[in-house]
């Protein structure tokens, strides 16, 4: 019996530090075991345990993209005791990770279908899984305009800036990136994300949002692709709860019967509709 | 299926025998009360009983167990080694409100997607013998109410039915068959079953309790928002006593513990009834008061369990009941909902 509680070990081989606060960085790991590599297959929107032996465990999104062979990342905000013990991590340190968990964003409902991605804070790692992810050269043609609207309190703490110019370069995505306040160098975007998407109003014929960040721009922004006639089944966010096991069994993290470990932590508003109003 | 017939007085010998050949779980004095411990080889158990006071749960799925084992290298802590193999085990002296919340817990550790190996593990090599409750022992038992009932063998491998002069001894499974040489007795005739039917039907008709605990679901399914919420848990400590009693409760806390250059990681019953249980590092609870815990702690019984398992996550046994210090009780909340 395949036991889910045992953590693949892994390699930190990569450590990027994200923002000027320092307090994210991403971690890319590679795999100690050939089999782990190969048994971790997963999609955008799934997380993984990572697992540190003698501080714990902590649920966060895969941020790197299955299209990226080699390695798996992750971007972690220091919070508490397990966050902060990776972030003292060198590379060549070994540790844990379980996984993949949870569902993913809805590949094959996304397929065919115009995509407005929209994100805010660092909450846009797995939202950074899903872009790389349509716009490899394998995927690319399976789905229709990509429109990307991300932003964040101040430049400092955009999160991917090489990407970020990188796709602000193609021609096949619509790249806005937003800051609520710029600064002397800054010459891009200036506005928080609800008016931003606003502006950039995105035409909801045949196309799913796909959001994620802080609870108050989800707030101030649903009300937006609402009007903009988007349906409760076509937008699509990310829940978080604390959790321990990540597969359904510690009890902790329902939402309703639902467990957001194991039935999300993706859903659409039409499903969570359904569900208690506890997260 | 064998059935036996087995002298009483043997009954005590037979597992104080079986107690030296394997782990042997039973019902056994201590001080002022009967828990369920492991008796050591040779002990003989109870067998004139009311109830146990804690659930046999703890022999399946421990307060605190092992999950993983490692070690201190340059590179940081790597696995040494899983948790201890489960040994051969003999529940004895189960009540039949007990037994059936085994078939509750598998539903839920042993899922087709997610495999709990520690629990199962416990669970194949764990063989239950299970008493009947000829009278039931307390007033606040209404396993008849969550559909079990006090003559059940539902979870059982064996289930033994006090017919006075002697017990009536039913070997239901195969695992429960491979006890028969030990348990030895006479085969039983259609007389032994006469009188367990009318034994049955007198048991069942003993329980004082109904609790309307189906009629509870469809209510809970539109009443998530109700003021009866916040006047229910006004007096509830958040002792969890309640959880950690109940047979059928599984929520658990994982952590990790070192010593010098070696660890472990375990994990530990814990509790919905604790604050703390869904507090996330920010700060964010979503269930910020003993209003939303108590919220859970009914819905997760009686609405979610239904929903994911098609059975209610409550056998009945009503330790809660007796053991809360404020007297929060469960009969009467699930009456009261039906009520809303
Ligand atoms: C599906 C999911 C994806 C996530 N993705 C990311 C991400 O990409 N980047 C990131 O920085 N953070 C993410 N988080 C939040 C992250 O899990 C918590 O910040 C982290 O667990 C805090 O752990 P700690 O040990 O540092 O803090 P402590 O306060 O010491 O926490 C103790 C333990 O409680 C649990 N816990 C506490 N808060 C949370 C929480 N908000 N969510 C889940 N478990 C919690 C964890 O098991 C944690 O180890 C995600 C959470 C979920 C549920
Ligand atoms: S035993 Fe009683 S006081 Fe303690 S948590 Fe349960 S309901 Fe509350
Ligand atoms: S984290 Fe344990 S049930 Fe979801």
């Amino acid at each position: 019996m395949q036991n889910p509680y045992v953590p693949a070990p892994v390699e930190v081989i990569k450590i990027v530090t994200e923002v000027d606060t320092k307090d994210i960085k991403t971690f890319r790991f590679a795999f100690l075991n050939e089999e782990d590599e190969a048994a971790f297959q997963y999609l955008p929107g799934q997380f993984g345990e990572l697992s540190i032996f003698g501080k714990g465990e902590s649920p966060i999104g895969i941020a790197s993209s299955p299209t990226q062979k080699g390695y798996i990342e992750f971007t972690v905000q220091r919070a508490g005791v397990v966050t902060s013990a990776l972030h003292d991590m060198e590379v060549g340190a070994v540790m844990g990770v379980r996984g993949p968990l949870g569902n993913s964003w809805p590949i094959d409902y996304l397929a065919g279908k115009d995509i407005v991605i929209v994100g805010g804070g660092f909450a846009f790692t797995t939202l950074r899984s899903l872009i790389n992810y349509m716009i490899h050269p394998d995927n690319r043609s399976r789905f229709g305009k990509i429109t990307v609207i991300y932003g964040a309190r101040n430049p400092g703490l955009l999160i991917y800036k090489d990407e970020l110019e990188a796709w602000g370069k193609r021609d096949d995505i619509n790249l806005n990136v937003t800051v609520d306040k710029g600064d002397a160098t800054w010459k891009g975007r200036e506005g928080f994300v609800p008016t931003v998407c606003k502006e950039v109003a995105p035409s909801s014929e045949n196309a799913v949002t796909v959001i994620c960040g802080p609870p108050i721009m989800i707030r101030f922004t649903l009300p937006v692709f609402f009007e903009l006639g988007f349906s409760k089944e076509n937008i699509i966010t990310s829940l978080e709860m604390r959790m321990k096991c990540g597969i359904g069994k510690c009890g902790r993290c329902n939402v309703g019967e639902k467990y957001v470990c194991k039935d999300g932590p993706v859903f659409s508003l039409a499903e969570l509709d359904k569900l208690t109003k506890e997260y | 299926m064998e059935k036996r017939l087995i002298k009483k007085e043997s009954l005590a010998g037979v597992i104080a025998e079986l107690a030296g050949k394997m782990r042997v779980c039973a019902p056994m004095q201590a001080e002022d009360q009967v828990l369920f411990r492991v008796l050591e080889p040779s002990e003989r158990p109870l067998v004139d009983f009311a109830n146990t006071k804690n659930a046999p749960k703890n022999f399946l799925f421990p307060r605190t167990e092992t999950l993983l084992k490692y070690t201190r290298t340059p590179k940081g802590m790597v696995a040494a080694g899983g948790a201890e193999e489960g040994m051969k085990t003999l529940f004895f002296g189960c009540r039949p409100c007990d037994a059936r919340s085994f078939k509750l817990l598998d539903m839920l550790f042993d899922q087709e997607k997610y495999q709990d190996p520690y629990y199962i593990d416990k669970r194949a090599k764990t063989t239950v013998v299970a008493m009947a409750c000829v009278h039931p022992p307390y007033t606040t038992c209404f396993c008849t109410s969550v559909g079990g009932n006090p003559t059940d063998s539902e979870g059982a491998d064996v289930l033994l039915t006090d017919l006075g002069d002697q017990y009536l001894a039913e070997f239901i499974t195969p695992k429960g068959e491979e006890l028969l040489a030990a348990f030895g007795g006479t085969p039983a005739g259609v007389e032994a079953e006469k009188a367990k039917e009318g034994i049955a039907a007198q048991a069942s008709s003993e329980i004082a309790s109904t609790v309307p605990a189906r009629e509870a679901k469809p209510v809970l399914d539109v009443r998530f928002e109700d003021p009866f919420w916040s006047t229910l848990h006004q007096k509830c400590l958040a002792c969890g006593t309640c959880t950690y009693l109940c047979p059928t409760c599984h929520c658990f806390d994982i952590s990790d513990e070192v010593k010098r250059n070696d660890g472990i990681r375990i994990r530990n019953w814990d509790s919905c009834m604790f604050p703390l249980f869904t507090k996330e590092t920010s700060g964010h609870n979503p269930r910020p008061s003993q209003k939303e815990r108590w919220r859970q702690r009914v819905m997760h019984k009686f609405r979610y369990y239904v929903d994911n398992f098609n059975a209610i996550a409550c056998v009945g046994c009503g330790r809660c009941v007796m053991a809360c210090p404020v007297n929060m009780d469960i009969r009467k909340i699930v009456a009261d909902i039906v009520k809303l």
